[in-house]
């Protein structure tokens, strides 16, 4: 088999984070090449460099020998380079011969000649197998149908190379078993595929080879025959034990938070919750690890009280919860550290005073009369005190909050979330986009709140973090806790098993 | 109650209706244009206002029609620019865009006016535009007269209301420029060059809509006047969601106003003792009643009214 696509010393700078860092990747014809990686190991962003999308600070690309330059998106398709991305780019409101037909330059005409391009497509879509109702509205077919009108739109461009990008997310599994009758009649009639993903079972199945993406390097590329899922869930983890600068505590019994088989959208993988049991003690960190989008989200909500459980019970100091809005869980001493910033966590044309008052208005030592009348002096003493102690950099805490970085935002949420008195904290993503300085700050500030004997459940898809905070590991997969692990030597190689989606026999810690 | 059914009342109203529906109609096409392409433009009535103008002074100072329309034209197109550099370079909110047209483009005009024509009371009247009847089909009884003895403004309206239809629908560069306003990102993802569309789409909407001013003041009425839009750009914007964002429903909706405004002046004609300004409101009630009946529905553009920005290349 030939070289088809080289890339050589990849290199993507996004300001000073690296995405890809000296990355090669060398891609045979005809096969299936899949990239596997944690999210942020760097494959969209080498794949994105591939389709045009973001020009590569160092580095070459080669096809079938000759090195090019992709500046557009336009060209890569002109390349034979076709990209069929996680979110579809499909017009909704047309039909599926339309967006196929959409912006080609194929047919120069001025009207567009109906039957002639229908032919070309049916017989198309008779060659790979996409069965696609051609007539039909995008927004009247099943999202695998969806995928399939996009794997036409490549072919019909004239991609040789086609980039999948988490295509089986969003499938059933019957849906993905027939993606990969298409991915293999692709390949016997020469074409190329990259297949990117992190769920194993496929990786193992589909693929010819596979490169493994880490931190936005290359860690090595293997054929599939001669590798196994646990050498590929370690080199994808990739970490060895980890020394914790914090000290572990072992479980208290003392119960603040407790699941029990609650379940919500409990037929979704990755939106639900199926069943969950967990418990969180008093003066403990229970962390959640996992793949982004394996009801992770679902979790936070429920235990904040963002939504209410379809079935299943939530117990918050040993009293079954019956009301499920944030305000009642605001007054059950729950904080919540949101996984996005700005869109949960901030008012962001508000100042920062403003923001760090947010959930403490009633409170009689800011307001008279339960929020009707502000005591301004001494919210301003306030909001300059946590300024201090908490190292909020602003020019005055009258700034709108929205101009601070995002390590400032954090610990003005942060602030707002400890200061309060309270018996549980549930932080999500908590240090995502913050630098080391601030990452260690939240890291402390996070320890600090469980040695006063508060509860925290730390949701992350950082594994990092994970296994530096927590006293104890429960890992998530698929809406379920597949798993629960001790916070002191953990199991790194099982763990990362787990969060691949194999399930096992773990040693049961849950309560 | 018997003069609504005599033959010459029906045929005066009804050729009254078309040419009080042309105005709206083009004006409704031009709003369509711009929607197709992501950008609800508002300003229309400030847009007719400019064109309405720039139409008259040509047409005072030419004494041809036909250069007030062409005026008209790139009046509406000059007006129409400054929205589209705003809204797709900028990337202002088209509705806060749309608004500041419609206040500044009236007042320029009647500056311009006052200018040229100082405060007196007496109205400059330049030669209106005359009716060219269509060879043979003019002479038909009865709907010879209605449909085929008009200005060639309005054979040109109602003639863009298929061509609309066909670009649209059958043309490689209408489905193109269609999927503009529905996903930019994948039109650009597809080789589409969104800004270009976006840009074409403002040209077109500022022509249609001063070309729909300027019939105002040079096939309409022979004088300019300060409010002489009098909301038809509003209205035009109620014919494209009334019309579900269709060349042909748009046609009904604008027939369906034009035709409440001819109702509306036979009724003052005809009717003394009732106070004409409630005779004159008909045409906007009907369009409040339009509104709430079908605007509820959003059936237009998916991204029509977002703000684009291409992504870091």
């Amino acid at each position: 088999m030939n070289t088809f696509l080289t890339m050589e010393n990849i290199t993507k700078k996004f300001g000073d984070v690296y995405a890809n860092r000296a990355v090669d990747l060398s891609v045979m014809a005809g096969e299936v090449h899949t990239l596997l990686g944690e999210n942020g190991a760097g494959k969209s962003t080498l794949m994105n460099i591939l389709s045009g999308l973001y020009h590569p600070t160092k580095g070459h690309i080669y096809l079938r020998g000759h090195k090019v330059k992709i500046h557009s998106p336009a060209q890569a398709v002109k390349l034979g380079i076709g990209m069929v991305h996680q979110h579809y780019m499909l017009v909704e409101a047309m039909t599926v011969f339309e967006n196929i037909i959409l912006g080609t330059t194929k047919h120069k005409s001025f009207f567009i000649q109906k039957d002639k391009i229908k032919n070309e497509l049916l017989a198309l879509s008779a060659k790979y197998g996409l069965d696609i109702e051609i007539d039909k509205p995008i927004n009247e077919i099943s999202v695998g149908a969806q995928q399939r009108v996009e794997i036409m739109k490549a072919l019909y461009r004239g991609a040789e190379l086609l980039i999948l990008d988490e295509p089986t997310a969003a499938l059933t599994d019957i849906e993905v078993e027939s993606l990969f009758r298409i991915i293999r009649r692709l390949t016997s009639e020469q074409k190329t595929v990259i297949f990117i993903s992190h769920k194993m079972r496929e990786v193992l199945e589909i693929s010819d080879r596979i490169t493994i993406l880490r931190a936005g390097q290359t860690i090595a590329t293997l054929i599939k025959s001669e590798t196994t899922a646990a050498e590929l869930a370690h080199l994808m983890i990739g970490r060895e034990l980890i020394t914790s600068e914090y000290e572990k505590k072992t479980v208290n019994r003392e119960l603040i938070l407790q699941l029990d088989q609650a379940s919500f959208n409990a037929t979704s993988k990755h939106n639900g919750l199926n069943a969950v049991s967990l418990t969180v003690g008093a003066g403990e960190v229970l962390g959640i690890a996992g793949v982004d989008g394996n009801g992770q989200s679902q979790l936070a909500q429920l235990v904040t009280g963002l939504i209410a459980p379809d079935d299943g019970d939530v117990h918050l100091n040993n009293r079954k919860v019956a009301r499920f809005t944030p305000a009642h869980f605001i007054a059950s001493k729950v904080s919540h550290i949101p996984e996005d910033r700005n869109k949960m966590g901030l008012i962001g044309n508000m100042t920062v005073k403003e923001n760090l008052l947010l959930k403490s208005l009633n409170s009689s030592r800011f307001s008279y009369g339960k929020g009707w009348l502000l005591r301004r002096r001494q919210i301003a003493m306030h909001a300059r005190e946590i300024r201090q102690t908490y190292d909020i950099r602003c020019a005055s805490v009258e700034q709108e909050i929205r101009n601070l970085s995002g390590g400032n935002q954090q610990k003005t949420i942060l602030a707002r979330e400890l200061e309060r008195d309270i018996d549980l904290l549930v932080a999500v993503h908590p240090t995502r986009g913050l630098d080391i300085g601030a990452t260690k700050y939240v890291h402390d500030k996070v320890i600090e709140a469980r040695d006063r004997g508060c509860g925290v459940l730390l949701i992350s898809a950082d594994f990092d973090e994970v296994l530096k905070l927590s006293d104890r590991i429960a890992v998530m997969f698929e809406g379920e806790i597949v798993g629960v692990f001790p916070g002191i030597n953990p199991p790194i190689h099982e763990i990362s098993l787990a969060m691949a989606g194999k399930k096992q026999q773990t040693q049961d810690l849950a309560v | 109650m018997d003069i609504f059914l005599s033959l010459p009342f029906l045929q005066e109203l009804l050729l009254s209706t078309l040419r009080m529906a042309t105005p709206i109609l083009i004006v409704a096409l031009a709003e369509l244009y711009s929607e197709r392409a992501g950008l609800v433009n508002i300003g229309l009535d400030g847009i007719m206002a400019f064109g309405a103008l720039a139409g008259f002074l040509v047409s005072y100072q030419t004494g041809n029609p036909y250069l007030g329309i062409l005026a008209g034209a790139l009046g509406g197109i000059l007006v129409n620019l400054v929205y589209a550099f705003g809204t797709i370079q900028l990337g202002a909110q088209q509705i806060v865009f749309g608004m500041a047209i419609n206040i500044f483009a009236p007042a320029i005009a009647s500056f311009i006016y006052k200018m040229a024509f100082g405060s007196s009371s007496s109205l400059a009247q330049a030669t209106l535009m005359a009716a060219i009847p269509i060879p043979g089909l003019s002479r038909i009884p009865f709907i010879g007269d209605v449909f085929f003895n008009h200005t060639p403004i309005v054979y040109l309206t109602f003639l863009l209301v298929p061509i609309t239809y066909v670009f649209f629908a059958k043309t490689i560069p209408g489905l193109n420029y269609k999927s503009v306003g529905e996903y930019p990102k994948a039109a650009e993802s597809s080789g589409i060059h969104v800004v270009m569309v976006k840009y074409k789409a403002s040209i077109i909407c500022g022509a249609l809509a001063g070309i729909g001013g300027a019939y105002l003041t040079t096939s309409y009425i022979s004088t300019y006047s300060d409010g002489v839009v009098s909301g038809r750009g509003f209205i035009a914007l109620t014919a494209v969601i009334f019309g579900r964002w269709m060349p042909g429903g748009i046609l009904l909706a604008a027939l369906f106003f034009g035709f409440t405004d001819a109702l509306q002046l036979r009724f003052q004609v005809m009717n003394s003792k009732t106070p004409y300004q409630l005779l004159a409101m008909i045409p906007y009630i009907s369009t409040l009643f339009a509104l709430i009946f079908f605007g509820i529905k959003k059936a237009g553009p998916a991204s029509s009214g977002k703000p684009y920005f291409r992504e870091e290349r």
